[in-house]
């Protein structure tokens, strides 16, 4: 029998259609969100993407940091997430003593091996950690994506007290919203003493060239890190924009790597400067200060007589690739307030430096005396009953210490474009495919 | 004589092949229904589907897709009617172009070291098939052993016993091999050869064991009896009859090695050993190359298919001959 049309729907077709709109809705939406090309969203604010030093950005705040008064979580686990051996951990459970009101439990270091994934375990969301060490070519684009948290300047006070005034406002992040400064370093040549004399390379018209040089071929190296090389092909024939899109200067830097593949067989590493130049593997390296200044740490008998092998080379005027890293915390910290209180703890200006006795990346801390870094024993050889004592940095490689001047006229790396981006890539392909390699 | 009931045999004039094949499991007492048999591959195809054929396709959409505008991550574009080739057509001129060394570089290596393992592999697999007797299972033991331990463990393993003032150069110099240590470690294409082969070499081993070890001693008898010396036995009887081994063996080393990056990144790192696996680990770790490095993927499964086929073909051919 056909129902009257005001009873068309009997109680089980209204049941049955509404099952079948519960499923049909969604996914027509899924279907219509399908329609629509994936990447094809406007990129906006490209300029806050690629920040410079004479074009510094003002990262914006969708949301507010978190008020002064919220409490600190208790039986928190914090969660670092950060690079490998990028943070001594009698640092962090000094930190967790501290606060053992609240209980901190037992904090877990999550680690990525480059800052590419680091990002894209963060964009997945697979990671929930309460403290990220960022470079500053991803800060933007985290903050942009709602990624990161902004700070409350309230709870760090260590950072207007103890760091570097030029960090109270950097180009990448102005009036610091979202990042505060971990370590500063520069990027020079480390070699062994044994081999290349201070005075050699030193007194070298174009010290960069020692990467090329055939005596060291087989023992060379180079940092598996697309900016750090290219920048150094590029500046061993006097290009100093390390972020230039010029394709010329990147054909020339091609063609230098290429050359360098020729002359040296070098190996990209990412621990050749701090652990196997000291174990003997390599006679130069590319390197940063930070890494150079831990070398000691792993010579194969821990005597000055091992450590004297390391030495450091940046240009004496230094005028040179300089940078830092920065310390930010996540959006989705479980802990935002403990995480302030880390930052804040590790800004501290003890904190810092017994943290650089290990690191061997040096904090910007107004108290340093850079001057006192070559002459002071850091609190890891102090307690290092095995090993004969190292100063923060070892004398002789004065040229790893950091002064604030240097960034006054060092060379920074910045943000590229996607266009760049994609062109440096390319020379790095190029030179990593050992293009001209013979089989 | 007909055996079926009355009511059936009136429809016999009309019946398929398919029902007379029913109707004959009908008369041997059991009876399966169509879909059976082939409901015993469900397992194997839903496997296949989920772990093959929907990641080839994600790979695909990759290589076909797009980036991430902000962190330049990849982008799948699962709609074909969407895809761009302009990642695709830039792989394939790389491919043919810039890193024909690379390619020809890793057919190399893969060359020497599959040979390496199948001369070691068989001389190791014939002993303990033939001649190993009651210490056979502890030999397969020792063979089988490596596997206990990750890849990851033993490359890093090898990496200290190969360091300038490790035990490999100490032994060497010891027994006066060599006048100095040699640097193993410094980007040489030998130690990423030797590496591979120790990598993979136990999957030579164990197929070309079982196989030899199935090999019937009276085929051996009969060779020497006919006047055939152990020599010729073996070139004659033993080698023809193992060549599927062989084959299996070099197929299961060469595929694997063919996509191996770890083995270069830990025993090398220079640039002029850089094989095909390299360049995709490296295009797949760095920001806004995911797309290239899926195209790198799909060029590799494609050149592989070649060594399958073959393999395929052969393992076919010999079964006809059966």
């Amino acid at each position: 029998m056909r129902p009257h049309p005001r009873q068309r729907y009997t109680r089980r077709d209204f049941l049955q259609r509404s099952a079948a709109s519960a499923i049909a809705l969604p996914s027509l939406a899924a279907i219509v969100a399908a329609c629509t090309k994936p990447g094809e969203e406007n990129v906006t604010g490209q300029n806050l993407l690629t920040p410079r030093p004479d074009r510094p950005v003002t990262l914006p705040m969708e949301i507010d940091p978190i008020a002064t008064d919220t409490p600190i979580e208790q039986d928190a686990e914090l969660v670092l997430f950060n690079w490998d051996a990028y943070v001594w951990k009698p640092i962090v459970r000094r930190f967790i003593e501290k606060f053992a009101d609240y209980n901190p439990s037992f904090t877990a270091v999550t680690t990525f091996n480059n800052m590419d994934e680091a990002v894209a375990k963060m964009q997945a969301g697979q990671i929930e950690a309460d403290v990220f060490f960022p470079t500053i070519d991803v800060v933007p684009k985290l903050a942009i994506s709602g990624l990161l948290q902004p700070l409350n300047h309230d709870l760090i006070p260590n950072m207007e007290e103890n760091v570097w005034p030029q960090y109270q406002n950097p180009y990448y992040d102005q009036g610091w919203r979202y990042t505060v400064p971990y370590v500063v370093y520069t990027t020079g040549v480390a070699y062994r003493r044994d081999v290349v004399s201070d005075d050699e390379i030193f007194g070298m018209d174009n010290p960069w060239e020692i990467l090329w040089d055939p005596r060291f071929e087989n023992r060379a190296g180079v940092y598996d890190s697309y900016r750090d090389t290219i920048q150094t092909a590029l500046l061993k024939r006097g290009i100093t924009d390390l972020n230039t899109d010029r394709q010329e200067d990147l054909d020339i830097a091609r063609d230098e790597l290429l050359a360098m593949i020729d002359a040296v067989n070098p190996r990209a590493t990412v621990n050749g400067a701090y652990k196997r130049l000291p174990q003997d593997e390599f006679d130069v390296h590319l390197a940063w200060s930070g890494d150079i200044a831990a070398g000691w740490g792993y010579v194969p008998e821990y005597t000055r007589d091992y450590y004297e092998n390391l030495g450091y080379w940046f240009p004496e005027d230094r005028v040179g690739p300089i940078d830092n890293d920065c310390i930010a915390i996540p959006a989705n910290a479980p802990h935002p307030r403990l995480a302030h209180e880390f930052i804040n703890f590790m800004l501290g200006y003890k904190n810092a430096m017994d943290n650089f006795s290990w690191v061997g990346y040096q904090p910007p801390q107004n108290e340093t005396d850079p001057g006192s870094l070559t002459t002071t024993e850091g609190l890891y050889s102090l307690q290092s009953g095995w090993a004969e004592p190292a100063e923060y940095v070892l004398p002789w490689m004065e040229a790893a210490v950091v002064r604030e001047s240097d960034f006054d006229v060092g060379y920074r790396q910045a943000p590229l474009t996607a266009e760049v981006d994609d062109r440096w890539h390319d020379v790095w392909q190029q030179f990593k495919a050992g293009v001209n390699a013979s089989t | 004589m007909s055996t079926l009931p009355p009511e059936k045999a009136v429809l016999a004039p009309r019946r398929s092949r398919r029902s007379e094949r029913r109707a004959t499991a009908v008369d041997s007492g059991v009876h399966y229904p169509r879909w059976f048999w082939p409901s015993f591959a469900t397992p194997g195809i839903l496997w296949l589907i989920l772990f093959f054929l929907l990641p080839l396709y994600t790979v695909l959409s990759v290589a076909f897709g797009t980036v991430d505008p902000i962190f330049r991550s990849p982008l799948p574009v699962y709609q074909p009617w969407w895809w761009t080739t302009s990642h695709v057509a830039e792989g394939l001129g790389k491919a043919t172009g810039l890193f024909r060394h690379v390619y020809a570089r890793t057919f190399v290596y893969v060359f020497i070291a599959s040979a390496i393992c199948l001369v070691i592999g068989y001389a190791v697999a014939y002993y303990v098939a033939r001649h190993a007797g009651r210490r056979k299972t502890l030999l397969l033991v020792l063979l089988i052993s490596p596997f206990w331990i990750s890849y990851l463990m033993r490359m890093l393993a090898w990496v200290n016993l190969l360091q300038q003032d490790g035990y490999v150069n100490r032994i060497l110099t010891f027994l006066h091999v060599v006048p100095e240590p040699v640097g193993w470690l410094e980007g040489r294409p030998i130690t990423v050869i030797l590496g591979l082969v120790y990598g993979y070499i136990p999957y030579m081993i164990l197929p070309l064991y079982g196989f030899l070890d199935r090999i019937e001693p009276n085929l051996l008898e009969a060779g020497r009896d006919l006047g055939g010396s152990p020599r010729s036995t073996f070139l004659r009887v033993t080698l023809p009859l193992s060549r599927p081994a062989i084959l299996a063996g070099l197929v299961i080393v060469s595929l694997p090695m063919f996509g191996d990056y770890f083995t270069n990144t830990m025993l090398s790192g220079s640039p002029s050993t850089t094989m095909i696996g390299n360049l995709i680990d490296d295009s797949i770790s760095s920001t806004g190359q995911g797309p290239e490095a899926a195209v790198l993927i799909l060029i590799l499964m494609i050149m592989l298919l070649i060594p399958i086929w073959y393999y395929l073909r052969s393992t076919a051919r010999a079964a006809e001959a059966r």
